[in-house]
């Protein structure tokens, strides 16, 4: 069996530099709390590693009215700071969330991106913020908008040769919410879960955004909901009618953690929590 | 082709030849022969293989070897300090809070990882943080109980 090569460099223009010479070849590790269990289980045979952890992509920092997050800043770390807490509280909900302890400590939040999960946690709550993906090569950065960056289960539109570098998050005016359900309270994958973000006036809704997790082959963004509340006076009755629309075009499946049926009711009644907790809804 | 691993481990600097997709769990007990850490899952649901990396706690069987280059590991084998047991392994003895002992390192590794930082837990707290440790003998509330006991001093 060919050895695996392995690649630390401390400089990310080294990064890209490698990552242009491999492509497909070189397999990103950050934490590798998806992509380690995937080599154990014999599932993956990386060709080379290419570890992005000595870079120096640990950081949060506001810049422009936006949350600039490094693509290797760990969950724990974003759990834990006080400018995601306040400003985008979702996240820091969906981070908390994501793992037990020993997971958190090395999970990164651009691993929980580019990993494309259908159900990824912290890239729930970043689609319902409108995030924006910043991804670097040797041949310049772009960025891209989080609902058009993933593809499929696994998939997204980032190129062999392109580093995910930054993920940038335009400060909600409105409130954030995370909710999720999994098979047991704490250290869960998720059965189902969503992110609300509401800009209220009073109880009308005047801003609305709903993604939901675990119920397609991507994380979905519920355009059609949210125009049904958009602009409207946002009760029980409402948020109930919502959150219905909002899992009717979903195609969760089966699978060891839940039923598509069970999927549906319980991302439902997520949604319908979520838009009542955003929205201040007593009852 | 093979790679050289140089970290501290218990207060010690080490150095191991590594493949790329070694795990810290597989150098710990294949390399360097302390098994003390043990091989639950390999896919970071138990919480067996739990280890301190500078401090914070990690699953070994999700990490990287070659990742912990210059980092200070600490393993069950460095709780004890001299031939005193630490207060985490007494108290763990003294409530029972162990059957087979299969999930014990991982869980003082966690207990120890939380009283570090948090030394008074609320026993909330204590289930929350502990979450990521299974025991398939169902030894819980012993559990929290120990870590109860050392955070109240007992």
């Amino acid at each position: 069996m060919k050895d695996v090569g392995y690649f630390a460099p401390s400089e990310i223009g080294e990064t890209l530099k490698l990552l242009a010479d491999y492509g497909a070849q070189a397999t990103v590790l950050a934490g590798g709390t998806d992509l380690v269990p995937k080599i154990n289980c014999y599932e993956l045979k990386p060709e080379n590693l290419l570890y992005i952890g000595r870079l120096g992509l640990d950081y949060i920092k506001e810049k422009d009215g936006k949350l600039v997050l490094g693509a290797a800043t760990s969950t724990a770390q974003i759990a834990a700071n006080e400018l995601v807490q306040k400003k985008a509280t979702a996240l820091a909900q969906a981070a908390y969330r994501s793992g037990g302890a020993a997971t958190k400590t090395i999970a990164t939040v651009g691993g929980n991106v580019a990993n494309a999960s259908p159900g990824a946690d912290l890239a729930c709550a970043l689609l319902a913020m409108d995030a924006e993906i910043a991804l670097a090569s040797v041949r310049g950065t772009r960025s891209v908008a989080i609902k058009d960056f993933f593809t499929g289960r696994g998939e997204t539109v980032r190129r062999p040769d392109e580093l995910l570098l930054e993920i940038h998050i335009p400060i909600p005016k409105g409130k954030t919410v995370f909710w999720k359900l999994g098979r047991r309270k704490a250290k869960t994958l998720s059965v189902a879960n969503t992110s609300v973000h509401l800009l209220m006036d009073g109880k009308k809704c005047v801003e609305a955004r709903i993604a939901l997790g675990a119920m397609a082959p991507t994380l979905l963004r519920c355009t059609q909901a949210e125009a049904l509340i958009k602009g409207q006076t946002l009760d029980i009755t409402a948020a109930e009618e919502c959150a219905a629309r909002a899992v009717a075009d979903s195609a969760p499946i089966d699978d060891q953690r839940a039923s598509a049926w069970y999927r549906k009711k319980a991302g439902q009644a997520l949604v319908v929590c979520a838009l009542a907790q955003a929205a201040d809804i007593n009852n | 082709m093979k790679h050289v691993l140089s970290f501290t481990l218990n207060g010690a600097p080490v150095d191991a030849l590594v493949q790329a997709t070694d795990t810290l769990l597989d150098v710990l007990r294949e390399k360097i022969g302390l098994t003390g850490t043990k091989r639950g899952c390999d896919t970071g649901n138990c919480g067996a293989c739990t280890v301190l990396i500078d401090n914070e706690p990690v699953n070994a069987c999700l990490t990287i070897a070659l990742t912990v280059t210059g980092k200070t590991v600490t393993t069950v084998e460095g709780l004890v300090e001299g031939s005193e047991l630490h207060p985490l392994q007494k108290a763990f003895h003294e409530h029972g809070a162990s059957q087979c002992g299969f999930c014990t390192s991982g869980m003082l590794m966690a207990a120890k990882a939380l009283l570090d930082k948090h030394p008074q837990p609320s026993r909330s707290a204590i289930v929350e943080f502990m979450s990521g440790n299974l025991c398939r003998c169902g030894t819980y509330l012993e559990v929290i109980e120990a870590i109860q006991a050392v955070a109240g001093g007992k």
